[in-house]
């Protein structure tokens, strides 16, 4: 059996009861941390929390030679872990696939991801979000310049009054993580465009941030450690609104804007 | 300097051992340059040791001279060029700064395959040529000739070099005049560089002298007075003044031919003008070092004024240099001067960023034609520092080379300290390692010559399907063998992605490319070219750069020996791409791709190729069998043997591998009367029963692995 467990958002405690049990009655624990991380807790934490080993694997190591993981999984437990939920965002379809065409069975255990972060701790509501988008290092993509399909993800879904979920790039490797107030800085360099946005920090921990502004003002602004995320309202709802007053300190002139 | 009407710019190119070296130094003789008496032994032009030693040119060197012709002083800058083929770079780089060459030719030997070599690079720059047969005191003295007898040799001379000249300026739409050569015109000349002394028909009229009169001086052995009454370097002199464009006349016809900007901009009017009040233009044609200066770039000065303390712009590099300052070069010395306006050849220090082939600009602009020369290095040699605290030194000097010499490619390999130079042959690597050691003071260790090999595919792959590692990112493309017209015209830099787009569809449509293939090309990496037949594909637009990377690096490490590919025809036919960026960033996309062209590549049944040469061999009769037997013995194939005067020419092709060691080979198998010349002949197909255990050596070689894809099973 290979089973699939998001940790959830923020440390060793964010993963669900059921998780905690199939880590803890496995055979063997294999984790990445590429795709994102758990930043309020190390891997001894981790390993301490669940009083098992815990084998991480870098990209290669999952996408491109998976064999022993699936072997294993054949004839004991293997778990699979990553922050967030396996399944969203980063999917690990392609794994789960690779173990249905060995006839090993698979099971997927939910963790809580920044998409539901997004919408829970902003107010913004979930139904209006529209697709979603990463805002990748300069390195991580060819040339310089900010990606286009960035910039035509957020257009398209403003005018159709949707919001956009941005994930901020991380390079695991480097230990290097985009900050919002670089993300809204180089969003702003790249449209031409100041409007509204709402900054998330460190959801799913005991002090998260929710701010929101003109991208401009966030970009001069510093909200601490990591995990960040973004999101770029499209029209709001009084609801929304009032939550983005209420809970980010969004300006009265920005909001008003938006309200159709 | 100042008055462009005044000045030639012209370069001496000829076959190995032709006199290039020694005419030059019969003209800075006759321009008061060098002593008189030593002009013809002193070879003032090669400068370096092993040039002295080796009695050969080996760098193209610089030298100016005044002459006065029609009461008017003229300034001619002249560019000594090596005649042996493995520096042909050299030869190529110089045509780019001057506007006439003076082709050399032994009156005994007669044109010779450099000879050709040399009169393409020079008519390929818009260079016009003239003539000058040299050695003709040995028709007299050795052969013992008639008046008749030597006119009817001089005349086959001239009539094959003309055939030459004719071909090639067939199809050259921006040379209207005849440009063959003519005793009648004054554009041929004849004499001895070693006795110094030379006629043209414009001479005899004007001495007196006739061809009865000459014999009878060289067989009287009185050279000295043949020298006195009609001096080489003044008959040579008046004809460069006579006939070969001065700058005014020759930039508004090269500079269309040697510059692809925007011929409606400023900076092109003011360099088919020559004005040295517009923009300063300058294409660096040769980077050298002075002990005392440090390294020197020399050019041809198109537009504009080069004076100290100008900041430049180089082409290919961010920022700009300062210029220290300028010079000229006066005999062989380099002189500094306050100023070098438009027309001249100049000497300027502080363009840390040049290399040869550089365009230097006072504005930002298209650079010029990057000078073709198309023999890629077919040799390899491995370098290593004797000592531990000499690495960085050799790394540096390596560098430096490659600088002096495009045609050399250094691989630096700081791990293991053993480096990779590449070159054109033998003695060019040869030549290069003695350098160091000498020049600089690095003991060093050189491994056995390697020769350079490439794969190419053979017939037409199915589509191959490349997946990206998280599979999200699939590409669909095809690889064919490029028609060897397409292939050539991209080597002649008739195709590049550095032109506008309508002239390489035109180019490439011109070598048989069909018309929808040429509008679709989306790259072109070595000889190979990219062909994007995608429709409206989302996101692909923001992934091709990284499609390109994982392909250039395919093409780069062919799938047999990771040597490069050439001539293939690729085509990407549709893809499938994750919505977002991050999932299909570098490192989904270039493995993606490199894969599915090596897969291609190996579906199109990819062979190693190897470079050839032509061989020709110059030997009296009754060693024609040896000499013969020397190439067939190499793997290689006699195509032609015939008699030429009193020796047997054999010709036929052999590969370079095998050639090595072939000098002293042939010498001894000659018992030393053979004389030879060999050209790189490009690259040919190995027999399939080399191709494993070659590649198996390559790989072991390179430390791969001892097993090749499954799929390789066709030889």
């Amino acid at each position: 059996m290979l089973t699939f467990v998001g940790l959830g958002l923020y440390d060793e405690r964010s993963v669900t009861v059921a998780g905690r049990d199939a880590i803890r009655s496995a055979d063997r624990v294999v984790a990445e941390f590429y795709t994102s991380k758990l930043a309020g807790a190390t891997l001894d934490d981790l390993e301490a929390y669940h009083d098992t080993d815990i084998e991480v694997r870098d990209r290669a190591g999952v996408e491109q030679s998976p064999g022993d993981i699936l072997d294993d999984a054949a004839d004991s437990d293997v778990v699979f872990l990553t922050a967030g939920d396996t399944m969203i965002s980063t999917t690990h379809t392609d794994l789960r696939l690779r173990a249905h065409e060995r006839d090993v069975e698979t099971r997927v255990v939910h963790g809580t991801t920044a998409q539901a972060a997004a919408s829970a701790l902003t107010g913004l509501q979930n139904y209006r979000f529209g697709k979603a988008t990463t805002l990748p290092f300069e390195r991580s993509h060819a040339g310089d310049a900010l990606p286009q399909s960035v910039l035509d993800t957020v257009d398209e879904n403003r005018q159709r009054g949707l919001h956009t979920l941005v994930f901020l790039d991380i390079d695991a490797a480097n230990d290097d993580y985009m900050r919002a107030d670089e993300a809204a800085a180089r969003l702003v360099e790249a449209s031409d465009d100041d409007v509204l946005g709402v900054v998330v920090a460190r959801a799913g921990s005991p002090d998260p941030v929710v701010r929101a502004d003109y991208l401009s003002v966030l970009a001069e602004e510093s909200f601490g450690d990591p995990l960040h995320l973004l999101v770029v309202p499209g029209d709001l709802h009084l609801m929304e609104r009032d939550a983005l007053a209420a809970l980010g300190g969004a300006p009265a002139d920005a909001l008003e804007a938006l309200v159709v | 300097m100042d008055n462009p009407e005044h000045i030639r710019n012209i370069a001496i190119a000829a076959h190995v051992d032709h006199g290039k070296t020694t005419l030059t130094d019969n003209l800075l003789a006759g321009a008061g340059m060098i002593s008189d008496d030593t002009a013809g032994e002193q070879l003032a032009m090669d400068t370096e040791e092993d040039e002295q030693e080796r009695g050969i040119t080996i760098d193209a060197a610089n030298v100016s001279m005044t002459h006065e012709y029609e009461d008017t002083n003229h300034l001619i800058n002249l560019i000594d060029t090596p005649g042996h083929v493995d520096f042909g770079g050299d030869v190529t780089r110089a045509m780019r700064a001057v506007d006439g060459a003076l082709v050399v030719v032994d009156a005994v030997e007669g044109a010779m395959p450099q000879t050709e070599t040399v009169l393409r690079q020079a008519l390929r720059e818009g260079v016009k040529p003239t003539l000058f047969i040299n050695k003709v005191d040995r028709l007299i003295s050795e052969l013992q000739e008639g008046p008749e007898e030597m006119q009817e040799r001089l005349l086959d001379v001239i009539r094959d070099v003309n055939e030459l000249i004719r071909a090639m300026t067939e199809e050259m739409d921006d040379i209207d005049e005849d440009w063959t050569v003519s005793v009648e015109e004054g554009t041929v000349g004849f004499g001895s560089a070693l006795y110094k002394w030379g006629v043209s028909m414009p001479s005899m009229q004007r001495t007196g002298m006739d061809f009865g009169e000459i014999i009878d001086l060289e067989q009287a052995d009185k050279r000295g007075e043949l020298h006195d009454r009609t001096p080489l370097s003044d008959v040579v002199l008046d004809m460069v003044c006579e006939h070969f464009p001065n700058p005014v006349d020759a930039q508004p016809r090269r500079i269309p031919r040697i510059w692809r900007g925007d011929a409606d901009s400023e900076v092109a009017e003011s360099m088919q003008f020559v004005d040295e009040d517009g923009e300063v233009v300058m294409m660096v044609t040769d980077i050298g070092i002075d002990p005392h200066a440090g390294e020197i770039a020399a050019g041809r000065v198109f537009s504009g004024t080069l004076e100290k303390g100008q900041e430049l712009y180089v082409s290919g590099t961010a920022g700009k240099n300062r210029v220290q300052s300028v010079g000229i070069y006066m005999g062989g010395e380099r002189e500094e001067v306050e100023r070098v306006p438009a027309g001249n050849i100049a000497a300027v220090t502080g363009l840390k960023d040049a290399i040869a082939g550089s365009t230097v600009s006072s504005v930002e602009m298209t650079p010029f034609e990057s000078i073709e020369h198309i023999s890629e290095p077919v040799i390899t040699k491995s370098v290593e520092a004797q000592n531990m605290d000499d690495l960085p030194k050799l790394i540096e000097t390596l560098q430096q080379q490659a600088k002096e010499d495009p045609t050399i490619q250094i691989e630096i390999n700081e791990d293991t300290g053993e480096h990779l130079i590449s070159g054109q042959g033998e003695l060019h690597l040869e030549v290069i390692g003695q350098r160091i050691e000498r020049n600089q003071g690095i003991p060093i260790n050189t491994g056995e010559p390697i020769v350079v090999f490439r794969e190419a595919p053979q017939t037409e792959s199915r589509e191959v399907e490349g997946i990206s590692p998280n599979r999200h990112n699939r590409f669909y493309i095809t690889v064919t063998p490029l028609s060897e017209d397409v292939v050539d015209t991209i080597q002649h830099g008739e195709a590049s992605m550095d032109m506008p787009e309508l002239e390489r569809r035109e180019a490439l449509q011109d070598a048989g490319m069909d018309k929808d293939t040429s509008q679709n090309v989306e790259h072109i990496h070595g000889t190979n070219v990219i062909i994007d037949d995608t429709k409206g594909i989302q996101h692909l637009n923001e992934t091709m750069e990284l499609v390109l990377e994982g392909m250039e690096e395919a093409l780069n490490d062919g799938p047999l020996a990771a040597e490069p590919v050439q001539g293939s025809l690729i085509r990407l036919h549709d893809a499938r791409l994750h919505e977002d960026a991050i999932h299909r960033g570098p490192a989904q996309v270039i493995p993606a791709t490199r894969q599915a062209i090596h897969n291609a590549l190996i579906d199109a049944e990819v062979r190693l190729l190897e470079p050839i040469q032509q061989v020709r061999i110059d030997v009296p009769n009754d060693h024609m069998g040896a000499a013969s037997g020397e190439i067939q013995g190499r793997r290689g194939r006699v195509d032609d043997m015939y008699q030429e005067g009193d020796l047997m020419v054999v010709e036929g092709v052999a590969p370079v591998d095998e050639m090595i060691g072939f000098s002293s080979d042939i010498r001894s198998a000659t018992e030393g009367r053979a004389s030879w010349n060999t050209e790189n002949a490009g690259f040919q197909v190995m027999a399939d029963n080399l191709q494993r255990e070659t590649i198996m050596e390559i790989r072991e070689r390179k430390g791969m692995k001892q097993e090749l894809h499954e799929a390789i099973d066709y030889f």
